[in-house]
């Protein structure tokens, strides 16, 4: 059994409870606003609050990887126990947090003992990827299986968003659709995927409540699931018609959880989101 | 412009005041940096990444005062290793921590160690990325670093070599676009290497005795690309001129000063057989007949125009801004509509690919239709009435219309067609048949309540309301509800009618009689009867109709 750690970043939305159960090491992406960098740990930074204020921050809040030190520290503690450790990241596509974790990684830990994991999404897509991923860990020890296992997770995982507004998105600048006319004129609610590093327009809808059948629709595509979580940005009664829309399909872990305020900035205010892994990926 | 002292060494002290300038520098260019942010992703703030990045690196020696450049380049390397800030943060962490490696233990620096302590920082960055992309701050820092390890051969003034370092940072950074695409579309220069080549310029300001700090703030933060280009100068940025001279007992100094005087960004450097002169000037014959005038031959011989070089970059963006909706691949959609607005609607929103002016009053005919059918080059055409006076003129156009696959999806209104044109931009990705797209279309246009407000034209009753000439009158899908002087209660009493307490977006297009103060203040007196409705307000422009409201 080799004793095997998972490190992530704070696009994870996993919550506190599963990162103390499992230890996984988690390093804050940062807030910049107001002339201040904010870590996305959850101190410096409370959901609620911020996505009250979001909307009346000027310049709209950028948001950037942590420095190459906080990643050492975060990898080093979690390395204190254990002998192998994966660390899974946001998008290399979208987010400088994956080199930072490579470089931190590359410079505190012995060659060999650790396995860097592009998860492609963010979110609890990448929150299950670990999820899963430690529970595998914790049957096996073995990484070899691990790895297979997190692989094949990540076939099977999708998240999907209905926006409340597209301003964010655009503003935001990381996404080249978000910026082009569309929903310049007219108020649009898109709904996104995000995989392989790449935010997809999947639809424009005018009106929430159609956007929210169209995300159960759309996650219910995966079923039978393994793994249901269900996130908001500020915006319980939209998660909660979607949980009434997937009540039937839903696992009994399925997981109800606020959306991080670093995602919270491209996303905006208002969103709700669904993070699945079909029950295929264990054939 | 340059001072005639020259920097043979530099310590502790020097180096600290070189990062405060650099320092400075950064923040001063900062938006500059964020508006040509395009890769690897376009979120505009790596201005503010390398900034936060340089602050945090001068904050951890702003209280060291030490002669030592080897403990004062080591505290600086960890304090940007600490604040490190998004991609191009990281890399120019990397690039003083291999700067301060290459300086350890030693006191000062002087040109070959400089320019090894540059190369180890080259070679340091270059490490930290796991596919280094050419173009980026990468290749600034690469060549303008070469240029230096080039010149310190000879060049041991700190000074002319920072001086070269800017240059070919300049001049690197210029050549980005051509070596990744993404930065020639947007036409922007990469941000992470012009943050680098700002950072150095301010070095190199301090070293020219400005003081940055008095610089006042003229870009202004929402300053468009436009602006940020235009020269400083009045005349224009003018000639780059560069030459070689060849002589005997040439005074290098003289030359220089003599140069100098005739424009800017001089650099004129060699001894007394051999001399390269680099000077930007208004008008290029003056350098040139002084130096033949000294009695030199002139050799390699550069006269570039600056100004044309810039008015073709300008005009070259101001091209790229034109959009194109269609390919003729793509199935094509032919719309009427009347107003500027609503037109913009249809055709910059929900890509159009023609619009018939048309309406009401104004119905377009079947020839109409198969005169754009004709011009547009797909071969695979929707037709929108948008007015349920308009559908046969576009059926029979459509059944006329010889060798394209033309449809119609019968629209009665224009809340219709946008509800349908929403459909066309959601499906037209995934399927380029006509008919697919089209069954899309319609199934939509069932989604949404149309509401149009006009003025009654003469006394009636219709539809049970009783009407005088001059009122406003409001119809649901076609069918007259309310009838009233004011306007206000027409539109509220429509929205009863249309069930709009139950929906949840009401948006109003406003008529080219309304404005927007106007529109804005009919909102607010709604709000109360529809508070659990959100609102959205577009100029529509067209005539008659001071209101046209759709439902949903």
């Amino acid at each position: 059994m080799t004793k095997i750690r998972f490190v992530t970043d704070s696009t994870c939305d996993i919550p506190t409870d599963l990162i103390e159960k499992w230890h996984i090491g988690v390093v804050p992406a940062f807030v910049n606003y107001g002339g201040e960098s904010y870590a996305d740990d959850g101190i410096e930074l409370i959901r609620a609050g911020f996505y009250e204020t979001l909307p009346s921050i000027d310049p709209l809040p950028t948001t950037a990887a942590p420095s190459p030190a906080l990643a050492e520290q975060v990898i080093k503690a979690t390395f204190e126990d254990a002998e192998h450790i994966f660390i899974l990241t946001a998008p290399a596509k979208l987010s400088g947090i994956y080199n930072t974790l490579r470089l931190a990684a590359t410079e505190v830990l012995p060659k060999g003992s650790f396995t860097m994991i592009d998860s492609g999404t963010v979110s609890m897509a990448l929150g299950w990827q670990v999820l899963i991923g430690a529970e595998v860990a914790a049957e096996t020890g073995d990484v070899a299986a691990v790895k297979n296992a997190i692989e094949r997770v990540r076939e099977e995982s999708r998240l999907y968003g209905a926006l409340a507004t597209l301003e964010f998105l655009r503003r935001g600048g990381r996404v080249g659709w978000a910026s082009a006319s569309l929903g310049s004129l007219l108020r649009i609610k898109p709904i996104i995927s995000v995989e392989d590093g790449e935010v997809n327009s999947l639809e424009r809808i005018r009106t929430f409540s159609r956007a929210v059948n169209r995300l159960a629709e759309l996650a219910r595509q995966h079923a039978p699931l393994d793994k249901l979580a269900i996130g908001h940005g500020n915006n319980p009664e939209g998660a909660q018609q979607l949980q009434d829309l997937l009540a039937d399909i839903a696992p009994p872990d399925t997981i109800l959880f606020s959306i991080t305020p670093v995602i919270g900035v491209h996303s905006g205010p208002g969103v709700v989101g669904v993070g699945v892994v079909g029950k295929s990926w264990r054939q | 412009m340059i001072a005639n002292t020259r920097l043979l060494i530099c310590d502790g002290y020097v180096l600290k005041s070189l990062a405060q300038s650099g320092l400075s520098w950064l923040e001063h260019n900062q938006e500059r940096i964020n508006q040509s942010n395009v890769f690897p992703v376009p979120d505009g703030d790596t201005g503010t990444n390398m900034y936060l990045t340089m602050r945090k690196a001068y904050a951890a020696i702003e209280n060291i005062n030490s002669r030592h450049v080897g403990y004062v380049s080591h505290a600086l390397a960890q304090g940007a290793l600490m604040g490190a800030r998004g991609n191009s943060g990281v890399i120019l962490s990397q690039l003083w921590r291999g700067f301060a490696e290459a300086l350890e233990g030693r006191v000062a620096f002087d040109a070959p160690l400089f320019a090894h302590a540059l190369r180890m920082a080259v070679d340091r960055a270059y490490r930290s990325v796991v596919d280094p992309v050419e173009g980026t701050i990468l290749t600034v820092a690469r060549e303008s670093t070469e240029a230096v390890v080039a010149a310190a051969k000879n060049e041991k003034d700190l000074l002319i070599l920072m001086q070269i370092m800017v240059e070919e940072a300049q001049a690197s950074l210029a050549r980005t676009p051509d070596l990744l695409p993404v930065l020639k579309k947007a036409g922007v220069v990469d941000s992470g290497g012009q943050g680098l080549m700002f950072m150095l310029e301010g070095m190199l300001l301090n070293l020219q005795g400005a003081d940055i700090s008095v610089i006042a703030d003229v870009v202004s933060s929402d300053s468009r690309w436009e602006d940020a280009l235009v020269p400083d100068d009045e005349a224009g940025y003018g000639y780059d001129v560069q030459f070689l001279m060849r002589g005997t007992d040439m005074d290098v100094d003289a030359v220089r000063k003599a140069i100098d005087d005739m424009g800017w960004s001089t650099l004129v450097v060699g001894d007394a057989q051999l001399i390269k002169v680099h000077v930007h000037v208004h008008d290029p014959g003056q350098p040139i007949s002084y130096a033949i005038g000294l009695g030199a031959t002139l050799d390699d011989i550069v006269v570039e125009n600056m100004q044309q070089q810039y008015e073709a970059y300008v005009s070259a963006r101001q091209q790229q801004e034109v959009h194109v909706h269609t390919s003729v691949e793509d199935v094509a959609v032919i719309a009427v509509a009347n107003g500027d607005g609503l037109k913009q609607v249809f055709i910059t929103e929900m890509q159009a690919a023609a619009i018939i002016t048309g309406g009401q009053t104004m119905n377009p005919s079947t020839e109409d239709f198969l005169r754009e059918i004709d011009a547009l080059p797909n071969n695979e055409i929707i037709l929108l009435p948008n007015n349920k006076n308009i559908i046969l003129a576009a059926e029979q156009a459509a059944s006329i219309a010889k060798g394209k696959r033309v449809r119609v999806v019968p629209s009665r209104s224009i809340p219709q067609g946008i509800a349908a044109m929403l459909a066309y931009v959601n499906i037209r990705e995934t399927s380029g048949n006509v008919d697919e797209v089209a069954a899309a279309m319609r199934k939509s246009i069932d989604d949404i309540v149309t509401i149009e407000i006009t003025t009654a034209t003469r006394d009636t009753e219709l539809d049970a309301v009783q009407i005088t000439t001059g009122q406003f009158i409001g119809l649901v899908d076609g069918k007259l509800v309310a009838a009233n002087d004011t306007i206000e209660t027409v539109v509220r009493n429509a929205l009863y009618d249309a069930g709009a307490d139950e929906r949840e977006l009401i948006t109003l297009y406003y008529g080219d009689g309304v404005d927007e103060t106007q529109a804005t203040a009919l909102v607010e007196l709604l709000t109360d009867d529809f508070a659990a409705q959100e609102f959205d307000i577009i100029p529509g422009g067209q005539p008659l109709y001071p209101y046209i409201i759709s439902v949903e």
